[in-house]
């Protein structure tokens, strides 16, 4: 408990202010009603924040499920077989977590769990820009490179800055002053700095220029869409909210669209919380079939509430570690403090300008891809590189799961190439030669092994070794057994190596 | 191929395999040596001490002689032993014997074998000193048997006698029989 009053509850409050704009934006995106984003945010921090076993992962509405939300939400007849559906997702999610099927995230390279945490890094500051420059026309949690109003990343950076919004500019600028300064070792000395986190100054700071802006300078001031904009819970919301339709529990788009759901959050769970155990201060490991486990409950309940489909957010998780969150309360008490923002804290809330919400995930952005991270990869292995740099790029230009897919493709040919090198080598020394086969020798390698062979000169001698391979093809000992056949010809002199344990030759030629 | 030049072909591509995958490996390991363990072994081909511990080069001082016999006024390995405790400091000395050894079944025999019969002698005194166990197994293979772990208990005895050990109270003195037809080790004595 002393733990949750000295960082938990600060880290959670700062965690509310960023998740609550992206619960709302992420339902306006999915073209749902805008209460179940916050209905999935709520579940998201309270149900999964309590029965998940990570520390650091936190729960909600995410943007990688918008499409497949809209799809649904098209092929279905209403938004209450829709939230049957999630009802249903989450069902197989706990029939996953049965089947520990959450093993399967420890298959995911490491060059590809870093490049993805960079990547979302980039994909912040990218999409934050224009919201820190006034322009919010795109939805909040966008991850797409092309967004739904035909722009892109890049253009929509560009659009900001000609229809630059100085208000908003003034306070994403100051904000990110206060963020970097309070960090530094010049302020840290005084207790003050340390006790009250710097993203809730930059709220504060910006809900403070904002009125002075109201009162001596209205040409700037920011009003409606620039600043989050929860709506009142009235009659009217409270007619949108819906619970699911279980008469259509026969309607095969229903079944297809949970195991849909089921399949894409459970892969987006497994590798935030790979994401967020790498970033983790205490290198704590999280269970992940009691990840899959605390998310299908999660899933059931949203659901059954009339919420949106939940998985485990690396934004979100990030952004809770990076305002030092220590414990799994943090992300409960964010569950919390959203539910009572629909109940209360809806005044208040509406008055923070979007441009310091920008500052503080770009922040977030910034330190989750700052050029040491690439320094340090760069350092490594080339065969590590690599994946790293594809990953990034492949997840930028399209999304989240095809980048993670291509990434992983990756590695393993860099694993095929590496095998492919090391499996056949030939010595030489003095005219002797020795060929030798190490581990697996598959058809891949025969063209290497004939170009191997090709280079051995006239009226040498040959000593071929297959004592050290697992298994070499049939097609690898008939190309050797040409060799062996056509070397009288060439003068060339070939024994085969035999030990006391292997006395017996691959090769019929010898 | 001449089975010399087999060998020199055969060192030719371990070298180069080993800086393949690290280009200093050669560089690192000519700088220093600090072994952890002296081992003690038999000369049999089919108990290397490297191969069946899974050691590097740099990781094991081995002496090795025909039934790994351990004789105090063997200046050979008093030098082994006195260089390995006081210049290397390893901390651990293993004596290991192994099943089916040949030079335990020859001392067994009454037969004379030239030369070495001088060298044998030395674990026939080991049989003449536990004699009476030996001899109530009535199965030939049992009793070879319990001889290479009496072989190897009083070598381990006679180490920890030495007055060298007895100065180094940190080193611990390790007695094994290495099994040939599985392969595992198994303690017998001391450490």
């Amino acid at each position: 408990m002393k733990s949750f009053f000295k960082e938990d509850l600060k880290s959670s409050i700062v965690l509310y202010l960023v998740a609550l704009p992206l619960c709302l934006g992420i339902a306006l995106a999915s073209k749902a009603p805008i209460i179940s984003g916050v209905i999935a945010g709520i579940v998201g921090g309270i149900v999964v924040g309590l029965l998940s076993g990570s520390n650091t992962s936190v729960s909600g509405p995410a943007a990688g499920l918008t499409i497949i939300v809209i799809t649904g939400l098209k092929d279905l007849p209403d938004y209450q077989a829709f939230l049957l559906a999630v009802v249903l997702a989450g069902g197989f999610q706990f029939l996953l977590s049965q089947l520990k099927a959450g093993v399967l995230g420890d298959f995911i390279p490491g060059a590809v769990i870093s490049g993805m945490l960079v990547s979302i890094g980039l994909l912040l500051v990218l999409k934050q820009i224009p919201h820190a420059l006034g322009y919010d026309f795109d939805f909040e949690g966008d991850e797409e490179f092309l967004q739904e109003d035909g722009k892109n990343t890049f253009s929509e950076i560009y659009y900001a800055f000609i229809e630059l919004n100085w208000g908003a500019f003034l306070i994403a600028v100051l904000s990110m002053f206060v963020l970097i300064g309070w960090g530094s070792e010049k302020l840290n000395k005084y207790g003050f700095f340390r006790l009250i986190p710097s993203q809730l100054i930059v709220v504060l700071l910006g809900i403070g220029i904002n009125a002075i802006y109201i009162s001596y300078f209205p040409d700037i001031a920011l009003k409606g869409f620039h600043l989050s904009d929860v709506p009142k819970i009235d009659a009217e919301t409270l007619a949108g909210w819906s619970f699911p339709d279980f008469s259509q529990i026969g309607n095969p788009m229903v079944w297809k669209l949970a195991i849909t759901m089921a399949f894409v959050a459970s892969i987006e769970t497994l590798l935030s919380i790979q994401a967020g155990d790498k970033i983790d201060n205490y290198n704590r490991i999280t269970p992940p079939n009691r990840e899959l486990f605390a998310q299908g409950i999660g899933n059931i309940s949203s659901g059954f509430l009339g919420g949106l489909p939940i998985t485990s957010v690396i934004v979100r998780t990030s952004a809770n570690v990076n305002a030092g969150a220590r414990t799994k309360w943090s992300s409960i008490f964010h569950g919390v403090l959203l539910l009572m923002s629909v109940l209360v804290l809806t005044p208040f809330i509406n008055l923070v300008p979007k441009a310091a919400l920008a500052a503080i995930l770009i922040h977030v952005g910034y330190k989750l891809s700052k050029p040491s991270i690439f320094k340090d990869e760069y350092k490594k292995k080339f065969n590590r590189f690599l994946p790293f740099i594809i990953t990034i790029l492949a997840i930028l230009l399209t999304d989240l799961l095809i980048g993670v897919i291509v990434g992983i493709l990756v590695s393993l040919c860099f694993i095929l190439v590496s095998n492919y090198k090391t499996s056949v080598m030939l010595y030489e020394d003095h005219g002797n030669f020795l060929l030798r086969f190490n581990k697996d020798v598959s058809f891949l390698n025969k063209k290497n092994i004939k170009k191997l062979l090709g280079t051995i000169p006239d009226n040498s001698k040959l000593l071929i070794d297959s004592t050290k391979a697992d298994f070499v093809d049939i097609d690898i000992i008939e190309a050797v057994d040409d060799f062996i056949e056509a070397a009288p010809n060439r003068n060339i002199k070939i024994s085969v190596k035999t030990t006391a344990t292997k006395p017996q030759s691959l090769f019929k030629s010898i | 191929m001449e089975i010399i030049s087999k060998i020199f072909l055969e060192n030719k591509a371990w070298a180069a395999d080993k800086t393949n995958k690290d280009r200093e490996y050669f560089n690192k390991l000519a700088l220093i040596q600090e072994p952890d363990f002296l081992w003690i072994g038999c000369s049999d081909s089919r108990v290397p001490a490297n191969e069946i511990t899974n050691t590097e080069p740099g990781e094991m001082f081995v002496h090795r002689n025909i039934a790994n016999v351990v004789d105090l006024n063997d200046i050979n390995l008093m030098s082994v032993m006195q260089y390995a405790v006081e210049y290397l400091k390893v901390k651990h000395i293993i004596v290991c014997g192994h099943y089916g050894c040949g030079g335990i079944k020859a001392a067994m025999t009454k037969d004379s074998f030239g030369k070495m019969d001088i060298w044998l002698k030395k674990i026939k005194d080991v049989y003449i000193q536990y004699q009476s166990i030996v001899d109530e197994i009535d199965n030939e293979e049992n009793r070879l048997k319990k001889m290479v772990e009496l072989n190897v208990m009083a070598g381990v005895q006679k180490i920890q006698t030495a007055e060298l050990i007895q100065s180094h109270a940190d080193v611990t003195v390790h007695g094994w029989v290495y099994d040939l037809r599985d392969g595992i080790l198994h303690r017998v004595a001391g450490g």
